[in-house]
């Protein structure tokens, strides 16, 4: 072995433990409430990232203006994920283990929520979900220490375009497009399980399925445009993806020739950059899970005018969610009187959210948020610069997996 | 320098024991989440080394290293969890069938050399990528493997630290034997030279898939190894990008020596977390760093050092230098 | 499926594989004569969307804003690729592949964060200009005229690159280097600066493509490392460094990928792999390159 290599290491592993034992005092005051905060903050989806984190620094300034939790200042520490369960998985106990994270939250990767979820079900620590929605978070993997405050796959991307569709259109011939990944397969099949119940003779005439970055969907378009369907839906087609099949999709005059179903079209900062004239989703039937322009709740104008103030552009879902989070978790600390984790779970267990989008209750058997999903037509109106749902109509707790089928799917339990 | 090379060499032993020793008594000394990071630290290390006899030690340029190791690390995974095996039989599963997969790429990757050879490990490699992220019911696609059934027992992150040390300290040592082996003077051969070493009658691609082979092998323990550490499993352990890490790591530290690839993980993992915390665009800064690597720093670590240390003139018995470093 | 599904559905697969054909061909051709596997290629591609947006912008005003900018990215993105070639690939030109791949790998990540500072991390859109903006009823498809255009640009570049390589005494300089780069200096022919202009070429066919392609699709972060392994793909299919394979090979990609999604919907993905590695290890390379 060569002495110099040696002399690297050891001289490295020197300084590491200087590092380590030599860290600078904390401050000796009242020691905060710290919340673990891990998010997708680079790279294609930190636009939730970003949004989320403001959201969520928006409740804490408050709730510190206003005293804090028992007293103690709440405290948000924030770690970037890079959409990887890996990196995610070693910011959450770098969160936990260094910086004594007493709750945390966040993601938007599915595969990251699992991951975490995982490990905080080892170390009995609360992990609340701001976004990431396979359904299997909160049914299948589900534990005592994981909750999730926001909608999931199940009505987002399902159930409710099911519902939305059955009080419309009820188109019968069907043609879907989705990407090639599980949640995608998830949705065609939840839309399917619900809409057959309420048009039984409606048919799914076609499934197509694209990799998972595709942008152009020229082929598959075109598909579309020649089986003679009704409408097409859309499984689980987001972000980028989703804003380049809409363009395409409107190039072909697609949206003209068929009706479209169009999940999470109604979340607009898909669309932020979309003028009048520019392609958009024309007349789709869309979901939506925060529509800031149509809740009239005071809090919720203040909220998008600091949230604008923040980050410059207007808030999404993730950011109401986070902030809903810092509240919920501040209600739960102070009816416990203690940052003691098992109390907080019975607290959460049985709280139901004031929040601007109303009164949401957190269910007990899945700790799930049962947060509303709206739905309407997409289309432009003068009050906003981009393609929106004027009039939203919304669907709550039918939209979601009933206690019994959860039941099933965890095997009986 | 050369007073402070020859301390050194006189004193090999007694720095080696210290090393041993400091890595012994880590988890008393650090915080848990600094063992926690030395853990990921010997993890890829063991991965670099094992990349290292393709690439340092036979010449060969994978960029598909990460395909075997995530073979290694589902391999552990799924037995755990669908096959419900014994905790001994799921680690000894890994390097098998890492191994195995091994054998079957490998047979088809030698048939190429250089840059071809390149390509076709990236091409095996994005396959098994797209047969863990597809295949739902038997690797559960793109959620990964999550709720692992590991031994309680490697929940303390101490615990879990000694048995990586254990099992990394065991391969490179195994690792060692081999390079010093003749079979590892005949890779070094092939490394320098492959036409003459095939006119003195050397199977030249069967010496290369045994290479390969044995890399395989030992990317597969790194594999099950975290596996083990992060309870968790998902397909991007298969991703191209995650073998540039590893090729990254090689040479950082340095591929044409042994410890070159131990080096290189510790230095490469620290700085990650370090630039992380400090800004958003820190991949920038990485980028920076590897782009400077390759321009100056050729040798890596290791080497860099070893040529400003390494006595040149004293001709004291394995002092010199590796013949022809670029 | 009628025939007239049938070739709706082939327009759309040559449509769909003119697009990877712009992108693909600038790697093919540094492949070629400087014999470097550009990883970077995608993230200039990147940088190419990048500027469009960024051009159309800030030229809103005039008229043709569009075209302006067809003219200006893509030049200013081969400029970036001269900065890029003379400072830092010059420098590991006969060094093993090993360190293209690493360095190249380094740039990503230094694009990529670029574009992001500047730009921000959201999606950005170019609309489709006039007078390719509309629609055109073929074999009863509704076809975008803009997707037309790009297959009337994927052949315009295809012919113009062969024409230059054949009867350009530029193009016979490269040939040249691309033969025999000791030959070709012996002769006098001053081979840096020739490699600097072909990679700067190549750098301004990522950049044509980066900014042809947002008025149809999307100019986001990500979009590098999605398109790179399917360059990777074409330029090995059709044969490292041929123009001609490079087109074929496209072609092949996209009537796959229109087709595919008919026949075997699941593996179209792995499909491409696949092929990929039958090539690499039957005919090396390629459809249509010469064995070496």
């Amino acid at each position: 072995m060569r002495p110099v290599s040696i002399f690297v290491v050891i001289t490295t592993i020197l300084i590491v433990v200087t590092i380590g034992i030599v860290a600078p005092l904390q401050a000796q005051e009242k020691k905060p409430v710290v919340v673990g905060f891990i998010h997708s903050m680079s790279g294609a989806m930190s636009m939730y990232g970003i949004s989320s984190q403001a959201g969520g620094q928006i409740a804490v300034e408050e709730i510190n203006a206003a005293g804090g939790i028992l007293g103690r200042p709440l405290k948000m520490i924030t770690r970037d994920d890079k959409l990887n369960p890996e990196t995610g998985l070693r910011e959450a106990k770098d969160l936990l283990l260094s910086e004594k994270a007493d709750f945390l939250s966040g993601t938007i990767s599915s595969a990251v929520a699992l991951a975490i979820s995982n490990h905080v079900k080892r170390e009995k620590k609360i992990f609340i979900v701001n976004i990431s929605q396979s359904s299997s978070i909160t049914e299948e993997n589900w534990h005592r220490y994981i909750f999730r405050i926001d909608t999931n796959a199940v009505p987002y991307w399902g159930y409710a375009n099911a519902l939305a569709l059955g009080r419309t259109w009820k188109d019968k011939k069907i043609i879907s497009l989705g990407f090639d990944y599980e949640m995608g397969k998830n949705a065609i099949r939840q839309f399917k399980e619900k809409y057959l119940q309420i048009v039984p003779e409606a048919k799914i005439i076609d499934e197509i399925w694209a990799p998972l970055n595709t942008t152009d969907f020229t082929a598959h378009i075109s598909k579309i445009a020649n089986s003679g369907a009704d409408a097409f839906f859309l499984s689980c087609i987001y972000g980028g993806g989703e804003l380049a099949f809409t363009k395409q999709a409107y190039a072909f005059g697609l949206y003209d020739k068929m009706h479209a179903i169009q999940p999470c079209a109604g979340d607009v900062e898909t669309w932020h950059g979309v003028k009048k004239g520019e392609p958009y989703p024309k007349g789709a039937l869309a979901t939506c899970r925060y529509p800031f322009w149509a809740i009239k709740d005071p809090r919720n104008q203040a909220f998008v005018e600091k949230h604008q103030k923040k980050v410059g552009f207007y808030p999404s879902y993730g950011a109401m969610n986070q902030y809903v989070i810092m509240y919920a978790l501040k209600a739960a600390i102070e009816k416990v009187g203690a940052v003691d984790t098992e109390k907080i779970v019975d607290a959460l267990e049985n709280m139901t959210l004031d929040t601007f989008v109303g009164k949401v209750p957190i269910r007990a058997y899945d700790h799930q948020a049962m947060m509303p999903t709206w739905f309407g037509i997409i289309d432009f109106t003068p009050n906003l610069p981009f393609p929106h749902i004027p009039k939203a109509e919304v669907v709550g707790e039918e939209s979601y997996h009933t206690v019994e089928q959860i039941k099933k799917l965890r095997g009986g339990k | 320098m050369k007073g402070l090379a020859r301390a050194f060499h006189s004193h090999r032993l007694a720095l080696r024991l210290a090393l041993l020793v400091l890595l012994l008594i880590l988890p008393f000394i650090l915080k848990e989440s600094w063992v926690s990071l030395a853990n990921e630290m010997l993890i890829m290390a063991l991965a670099g080394c094992a990349l290292n006899i393709m690439l340092g030690y036979t010449g060969m340029v994978s960029f598909g290293p990460a395909g075997l190791y995530a073979v290694g690390a589902y391999a552990t995974a799924i037995l755990l969890t669908r096959y419900h095996s014994s905790f001994i039989i799921a680690l000894i599963g890994a390097p098998i069938l890492a191994g195995i997969a091994g054998v079957i790429v490998g047979w088809f990757c030698v048939r190429r050399s250089a840059t071809y050879f390149a390509l076709l490990t990236l091409a095996f490699s994005q396959i098994i990528w797209t047969i863990i992220f597809e295949w739902y019911d038997f690797t559960g696609g793109d959620n990964g493997i999550v709720s692992i059934p590991i031994p309680e027992f490697f929940f303390t992150i101490s615990h879990c630290y000694y048995f990586t040390l254990a099992v990394v300290g065991a391969c490179v040592l195994l690792l060692w034997t081999i390079i010093q082996s003749p079979f590892g003077k005949t890779l070094q051969a092939i490394r320098e030279n492959p036409g003459r070493t095939e006119f003195i009658a050397i199977p030249l691609k069967r010496y290369q898939l045994a290479a390969f082979v044995l890399s395989s092998v030992f990317l597969g323990v790194a594999g099950s190894l975290y596996c083990v550490f992060s309870g968790s499993v998902f397909p991007d352990y298969a991703h191209w990008v995650k073998s540039t890490d590893m090729l990254v790591i090689c040479l950082l530290g340095g591929f044409y020596n042994f410890t070159g690839p131990i080096v290189g993980s510790f230095v490469y993992i620290l700085l990650s977390k370090i630039i992380a915390k400090q800004t958003m665009f820190w991949m920038f800064f990485l980028g920076a760093i590897i782009v400077f690597l390759v321009l100056f720093m050729r040798n890596g670590i290791v080497g860099f050092l070893a040529d400003k240390f390494s006595p040149v003139t004293d001709p004291a018995p394995g002092s010199g230098k590796d013949g022809g470093g670029r | 499926m009628t025939f007239e599904a049938a070739a709706g559905q082939a327009l759309s697969g040559i449509s769909v594989g003119m697009v990877l054909f712009l992108i693909a061909v600038g790697l093919s051709i540094i492949f070629g004569t400087l014999k470097v596997l550009n990883l970077a290629h995608g993230s200039i591609y990147m940088v190419g969307g990048f500027l469009c947006f960024g051009f159309t912008s800030a030229l809103a005003q005039v008229p043709g804003a569009f075209w302006w900018t067809l003219i200006l990215a893509p030049v200013v993105v081969a400029l970036l690729g001269g900065v890029i070639e003379i400072l830092l690939l010059r420098r590991i030109y006969s060094q093993d592949v090993l360190y293209q791949y690493i360095l190249t790998f380094g740039l990503i990540l230094m694009l990529g964060e670029t574009c992001k500072f500047i730009w921000g991390v959201g999606y950005h859109t170019v609309s489709a200009p006039w007078p390719v903006n509309g629609k055109i009823p073929i074999w009863g498809l509704s076809f975008p005229v803009y997707n037309l255009f790009l297959i009337g640009c994927g052949i315009a570049v295809f012919l113009g690159l062969l024409a230059l390589m054949r009867y350009t005494g530029l193009g016979r300089m490269i040939r040249a280097v691309t033969f025999n780069r000791e030959m070709a200096n012996a002769l006098g022919i001053n081979v840096p600066r020739v490699y600097t202009g072909v990679f700067m070429l190549g750098c301004w066919l990522a950049g044509l493509a980066g900014t042809l392609m947002p008025p149809m699709s999307v100019v986001a972060l990500g979009s590098d490392m999605a398109v790179i392994i399917e360059c990777f793909i074409i330029v090995v299919i059709g044969g490292l460094g041929s123009l001609p394979g490079a087109f074929l090979g496209a072609i092949i990609l996209g009537l796959l990928t229109a087709f595919g999604i008919y026949i075997i919907p699941k593996l179209a993905v792995a499909f491409a792999f696949l092929l990929m590695i039958v090539v690499l290890v039957i005919r090396p390379w390629g459809l249509m390159g010469k064995p070496e």
